[in-house]
């Protein structure tokens, strides 16, 4: 029997349990790491004929990480695929160290694992990796972002010329720009597929990351077409958009271009529909 | 207990309407109940999935509260924990149930946060005086908060604390009297717990006050040799119908729910469990027995 011990009180019971539950080499270690026997666990949690009492607690040790894990495996599908399943068993392990959830959400207990591994060891076997779970962070996030009413080619068409010129254009709010050092998109399909070997080149791109309906898509962004989607995240006119464009195509080729552009955008869903 | 009491009882917390047989919404079935409306009285969904912005997870729960009663079930309230109420979510729950117009809303007693982090788990709760006066001011403050009553659930455990000094039908019992709260009743939960901790079931449902129990949920669980876990990966073992039988036969016609959440079937099969228990309460208490019939 366990050493007869004044009962905890709520709190420090609830220290106690929450530091064994979410050690990372499991109860059983923790509590050892802390100098105490398993017979004086039984002061806190009762022994059973089949369990013993760091057995018991270990049961929600197990729960505790490999819920996370499976999660975080199913969000970070490609991540996964690069870098195999016994590594991102130790990136969670470590990520679970460093960024303990805090959020209600089962769904938020992943979100600072691209930050995290940009600092970790596995980040220089796998330079691509960061930028891929920053990706595959982004698709989760917009997948369920805000919904915003789209304008569409032909609402556009039906304007007067003097009212397209001047159309103020804004950016739908699920919606994301970013930067990588890797050619991300054309391997995101296969790695999708569980390929491992799907090679990911080493040209940097930039990806527009966006949701049309119930889709969330990326795709490269042409080098003229960047410095216009920063405008419109903000919101833009289409004549300033024009006047931007000049900066880098021929000025007699800039309207063409911006309503290139634009269409493009439209067709996408990428443009919030007006009040 | 006899119908007549039961009927006595359910003066009590006449809010919690009887919905019939429902399903818990899991996304491999959203696309299905969107576009078939299948015959199933009411979903119940996890409060959590939905307190998005926007994008599918919103767009399915609107259009399935267009056409059935919808229950938001929590599991991340943390009412047992030292940690102060975790304000952020209850504004989102609060908003979450203003958008939905649930007919109730549901978490654990359990905590599953300590120190401004989460486990993701239901951790239970010693069955003290102190973590029941602890409980209850909560579950009370949460009440308040959201302007109406709320039902408890009892979770599956795999441990029992040295100091619990009363069982936990009792301790249930007392918090829906001191916080003036419902109960939702896992059938399952009961099974498993009674099995790893070696209680009788029945003691369980006996202990419990008739009045305050307003939904039931049932589901399957794992046996892992050395305990049960409740897994909700399994149809209902017969353990469980059996036991669901009991608690009919105390409580008369509560809601109930099956719920699945791994190794998730079709749709069909998960209605056809739900039936059965829908048979099952149409034997005990001679009541039409064909789920969707009770909202069309």
């Amino acid at each position: 029997m366990g050493e007869r011990r004044a009962p905890l009180a709520l709190a420090d019971l609830q220290a106690t349990l929450y530091d064994l539950i979410t050690a990372p080499e499991g109860a059983t270690t923790r509590w050892a790491e802390l100098g105490r026997g398993p017979s004086e666990l039984e002061s806190i949690v009762k022994p059973g004929a089949r369990l013993s009492a760091l057995e018991r607690v270990e049961i929600y040790a197990d729960m505790y990480f490999y819920r996370i894990r499976d999660v975080l495996q199913d969000e970070y599908k490609r991540l996964v695929a690069i870098v195999g399943s016994d590594a991102f068993h130790n990136l969670v392990t470590d990520y679970l160290i460093a960024c303990r959830p805090s959020n209600a959400s089962l769904r938020e207990a992943g979100a600072r694992l691209p930050a995290f591994l940009t600092k970790h060891p596995l980040a220089e076997r796998h330079p691509p990796a960061p930028d891929l779970a920053r990706l595959e962070r982004l698709h989760l996030d917009l997948y369920d972002g805000p919904d915003t009413d789209t304008l569409t080619l032909d609402e556009v068409r039906a304007l007067p010329p003097d009212a397209i010129s001047a159309l103020h254009l804004q950016a739908i709010p699920s919606h994301a720009v970013v930067q990588s050092g890797f050619t991300l998109s054309a391997s995101w399909h296969a790695l999708g597929a569980g390929e491992a070997q799907a090679p990911i080149g080493a040209t940097p791109e930039t990806l527009l990351v966006w949701r049309q309906g119930l889709e969330v898509n990326h795709r490269p962004v042409d080098v003229d077409e960047e410095p216009l989607l920063s405008m419109v995240r903000t919101g833009a006119r289409l004549d300033q958009l024009c006047e931007r464009l000049i900066e880098s195509v021929p000025e007699e080729r800039a309207t063409e271009r911006a309503f290139q552009i634009v269409g493009r955008w439209l067709a996408d869903g990428l443009i919030a529909a007006h009040g | 207990m006899s119908a007549g009491e039961v009927l006595a009882h359910d003066t009590v917390m006449q809010e919690f309407a009887f919905l019939g047989h429902g399903i818990g919404l899991r996304p491999p079935h959203y696309a299905e109940v969107v576009a078939d409306r299948p015959a199933v009285d009411w979903f119940e969904v996890i409060t959590e999935n939905f307190m998005v912005a926007g994008g599918n997870p919103r767009r399915v729960l609107r259009r399935v509260r267009e056409s059935y009663p919808v229950v938001l079930h929590g599991v991340s309230l943390s009412l047992g924990s030292v940690d102060p109420l975790d304000e952020q979510y209850l504004k989102n729950l609060s908003g979450l149930a203003e958008e939905t117009e649930p007919a109730w809303i549901s978490d654990h007693l359990c905590w599953s946060s300590y120190g401004g982090h989460t486990g993701h788990d239901l951790w239970p709760l010693p069955l003290t005086e102190e973590a029941l006066d602890h409980v209850a001011r909560r579950v009370q403050a949460v009440q308040e908060r959201l302007g109406r009553r709320i039902l408890i659930e009892n979770v599956s455990s795999y441990l029992e604390y040295a100091h619990s000094s009363m069982p936990e039908w009792e301790f249930l019992s007392a918090l829906t009297e001191r916080s003036d709260c419902g109960l939702l009743l896992d059938v399952n939960n009961i099974f498993v717990s009674a099995h790893n901790h070696g209680f009788d079931p029945a003691s369980f449902l006996a202990g419990v006050p008739a009045d305050r129990v307003k939904q039931i949920h049932l589901a399957g669980h794992r046996d892992e040799g050395t305990h049960l876990l409740d897994t909700h990966d399994h149809p209902v073992c017969a353990g469980v119908w059996s036991l669901y039988r009991e608690a009919i036969r105390r409580f008369g016609r509560v809601s109930t729910l099956l719920e699945r959440d791994d190794d998730i079937p079709p749709l069909s099969q998960v209605m056809a469990e739900s039936r059965q228990a829908a048979t099952i309460m149409a034997e005990v208490t001679n009541a039409d027995a064909e789920p969707g019939a009770a909202h069309g």
